[in-house]
């Protein structure tokens, strides 16, 4: 096939690839945690797909990469070999490897690098350990190729004995593509002088496919002694040392072919581009759809017959239309949603990699798996919780000696769970550590001026202070330093999600981190808000509560208007301020303060009424104006007019630069 | 059974029993009548001394044709033996022809190599 015809199915191949590395790692942790036998075959046999694909894709490098640690695991298959810690690092680190290869290969890069070229000596390294001396390097050298001649001439007694030549090279086609060459030169001339049951033909076989000279030698096991056999590697693949200088002007030239394909490809970045459907779902859209045209059709009746004996029907089709049309919205968003699973996986291995190099022993307990998620919001959540895992056994969880002075068990013990509560999905990140250590936090914040005090400081208002942009770096003495480090990054990150960080925590019994996300982000519930001649969407989610004031309840201070609610001291923000619209109410007793929570912080917002609640489907204001604050889309209303979403969050931190200024 | 098309596939159930047709076939040699040997549906080592003796017999015969529409099973032997009387028919100016072939043998011809040089016909719509 043309590379061209090649390179679409390489896509599919690198994803599933990927899908396979993924069961490989996560084999690899619980066989490391005392696994059964069956987890080796997993890894094997991903490994082996791998090796196949990749050889019939036209990654010959990687083909004979994972081919090495194919004859690793097959020797720890078969029983050759105890698989210990050495090993399974050995092979955590080819998966990694590999990944990094997939990588390059999208990229269009050439694949091998210096660190593939270290890993696949050490795996030879770890392959020559288990066998005996002598032939290991020649048996390498040809355990694996593209192509294999072999000579294969029966002895004339082979048939007697019941083994027929036409089963083993049917089974040798069973194994790569099959080419037989008779050779007739022991058949005798005449008819009459053959014997039936004496063999005397003879074949040169040549067998296409990345096979194994061993594979090949087991379907002659039991012939050995019946025949004259000769298996040859066919040297048509560049042999893996010279592979990089073969293959880099082949690689060069595709990509000039492939060039804007693949430009395409990298600029979808490294989130993958696509989703997997399960068919149930799509049956169950072309169901909907179906409904939904039969209901069109049957609204058509309607057409120019306004008759007021058929109100009653138009209205049940109608109503049958709204069903239908929910019923599609929500179907076509469960095609988004995956299960928060696909992050969770990269756990496992990042927890085991930290706590081994800090000495420190954590147990990983995942909690919820299979809830799902948005899949933008499920690659974007990554690193926000990679920050959270890593903070928390770098300076949540303790040494072990540590635990055991503060009277604890050695084991550390890391939660992740994800849950559904109501339109959110809530994570949480827990470890059974130290906690924050509140005086420091609080030391560290006067000395930066954050704070006069500690004094009257709720723990949650304490605990708040480490999502300060650079709070708390190096520059610290206690082992609490680097504790927030990048969790400003880490509540920005999620409030663009259109989501929350909270923290829970109690000293010296570990600390919690929740994030609390919308399901999707193409939906959202808002409540329509008027202000002067236009309309605002204010989600849902941020409000807490809306009230009508009296004007004395609003108090002009220093930068801004504050106003008393349940006890506490609220900025009011001015909707009509922020955005510049004319007409608008500006008595506060004539209006409605809604109070809302974004960015860890409550405000009012004064509009001049709630027109009522309703689903916004978020058209991206970046992609089809540009970046506005304050603003995180835009809607279309039902009358055509297009309404913006506020980002209170955005909001929030707009105010507050105002007031600064 | 994957029965090619053939006109005389009806021959197949009398194996073993070289008869005369009462007509001469187009690649016959022309003057006389072609013999028509039917294969066994066991077309395997055991079966071959029969076979042997048959296809012995033929190559005296002024034409021949083999129907090989009945075989379900087939071995190397097998095919060793057809492979030694096409060489030997060849050499005497016979040319025999086929008068069918089954699926199964087509295949196992194939595997070894051997469909060229038992010029098997290619395969028939079925």
């Amino acid at each position: 096939m043309s590379k061209a015809g090649l390179a679409q199915f390489q896509q599919v191949f690198i994803e599933e690839s990927l899908e396979g590395l993924d069961t490989m790692e996560s084999s690899l942790l619980a066989l490391d945690d005392g696994g059964d036998g069956e987890l080796v075959h997993t890894i094997f046999r991903a490994a082996h797909s791998i090796k196949g694909g990749a050889a019939t894709f036209g990654f010959p490098e990687m083909s004979s990469f994972t081919h090495e640690a194919e004859s690793l695991l097959d020797e720890v298959r078969s029983g050759k070999r105890a698989i210990d810690g050495s090993i399974i690092e050995l092979l955590l680190r080819t998966v990694d490897c590999l990944r990094g290869m997939f990588a390059r290969a999208q990229a269009g890069e050439p694949l091998n690098d210096a660190v593939a070229e270290g890993l696949r000596n050490e795996l030879a390294a770890a392959m020559g350990r288990g066998i005996p001396a002598g032939g290991v390097q020649a048996r390498r050298a040809e355990d694996q190729a593209d192509a294999w001649t072999v000579r294969f001439r029966p002895h004339p007694g082979m048939l007697a004995s019941g083994n027929d030549p036409l089963r083993l090279i049917r089974e040798l086609a069973g194994l790569g593509e099959l080419r037989a060459t008779p050779e007739f030169d022991r058949l005798p001339a005449t008819l009459a002088g053959l014997e039936p049951s004496e063999c005397h033909l003879g074949w040169t076989i040549t067998l296409r496919g990345p096979v194994k000279r061993a594979d090949i030698a087991a379907v002659f096991d039991w012939v050995e002694d019946e025949c004259d056999l000769a298996i040859e590697a066919q040297h048509v693949v560049a042999k893996p040392a010279e592979a990089p200088i073969a293959t880099a002007p082949v690689a060069a030239a595709a990509n000039v072919a492939d060039a804007g394909a693949a430009r395409a490809q990298r600029e979808a970045g490294a989130e993958s581009s696509s989703v997997r459907v399960s068919i149930d779902k799509i049956d169950g859209l072309i169901n909907l759809v179906g409904e939904l045209v039969i209901t069109q059709s049957m609204l058509d009746t309607f057409r120019g017959e306004y008759d007021a004996t058929r109100v009653a029907m138009l209205e049940q089709g109608l109503a049958q239309l709204a069903r239908h049309t929910r019923e599609l919205q929500e179907t076509v968003m469960g095609i988004r949603m995956l299960p928060i699973a696909s992050v969770f996986n990269r756990f496992p291995r990042m927890v085991r990699d930290i706590s081994q190099k800090l000495g420190k022993q954590v147990k990983l307990e995942l909690v919820g798996e299979q809830t799902e998620l948005d899949k933008t919001v499920l690659e974007k959540i990554g690193d926000p919780m990679v920050h959270l895992v890593r903070n928390a056994i770098d300076h949540g969880l303790e040494t072990p000696d540590k635990r055991r002075a503060a009277g604890k068990s050695d084991l550390g013990t890391l939660k992740l769970e994800a849950s559904h509560r109501g339109g959110n999905i809530v994570v949480e990140v827990s470890d059974d550590g130290a906690g924050l250590n509140r005086d420091a936090i609080v030391a560290k914040a006067v000395q930066r001026g954050l704070i006069a005090s500690g004094e009257g400081l709720s723990d949650e208002a304490v605990a708040d202070l480490i999502f300060q942009p650079g709070f708390s770096t190096a520059a610290v003495t206690t082992d609490l330093s680097g504790r927030g480090v990048g969790m400003d990054v880490v509540r920005r990150n999620v409030a663009d999600l259109g989501g929350t960080v909270t923290i829970r925590s109690t000293q010296g019994k570990g600390s919690a981190f929740t994030i609390t996300l919308p399901l999707t982000l193409a939906i959202i519930d808002g409540l329509t808000a008027a202000v002067g001649g236009e309309r605002y969407i204010v989600p849902l989610v941020s409000i807490v509560e809306s009230v009508q004031l009296k004007p004395e309840a609003v108090r002009s201070v220093a930068g801004g208007e504050l106003f008393r609610f349940r006890g506490e001291y609220l900025p009011v923000i001015r909707l009509h301020d922020a955005f510049g619209c004319d007409n608008a109410i500006r008595a506060i007793d004539q209006g409605l303060m809604v109070v809302v929570e974004g960015d860890g912080s409550r405000v009012g917002l004064f509009v001049d009424g709630l027109i009522g609640q309703q689903q916004a489907v978020v058209k991206s204001l970046e992609a089809n104006y540009r970046r506005v604050q304050g603003v995180s889309g835009a809607t279309i209303l039902a009358d055509g007019s297009v309404a913006l979403i506020v980002d209170i969050a955005g909001l929030v931190r707009l105010q507050g630069r105002r007031k600064a200024a | 059974m994957p029965a090619t098309a053939d006109k005389h596939s009806e021959d197949a159930t009398g194996r073993g029993e070289s008869r005369s047709m009462g007509k001469a076939t187009a690649q016959g040699k022309g003057e006389s009548e072609a013999r028509v040997i039917a294969l066994p549906p066991d077309f395997r080592l055991a079966e071959l001394a029969a076979v042997k003796a048959e296809l012995l017999e033929a190559l005296e015969a002024p034409a021949v044709n083999i129907d090989g529409a009945a075989v379900e099973r087939v071995d190397t032997a097998a095919l060793q033996l057809l492979v030694a009387f096409r060489r030997e028919s060849t050499a005497r100016g016979q040319s025999p022809a086929w008068h069918g072939v089954s699926t199964v043998m087509r295949d196992a011809a194939s595997l070894l190599g051997l469909a060229q040089v038992l010029e098997l016909p290619a395969p028939m719509p079925a």
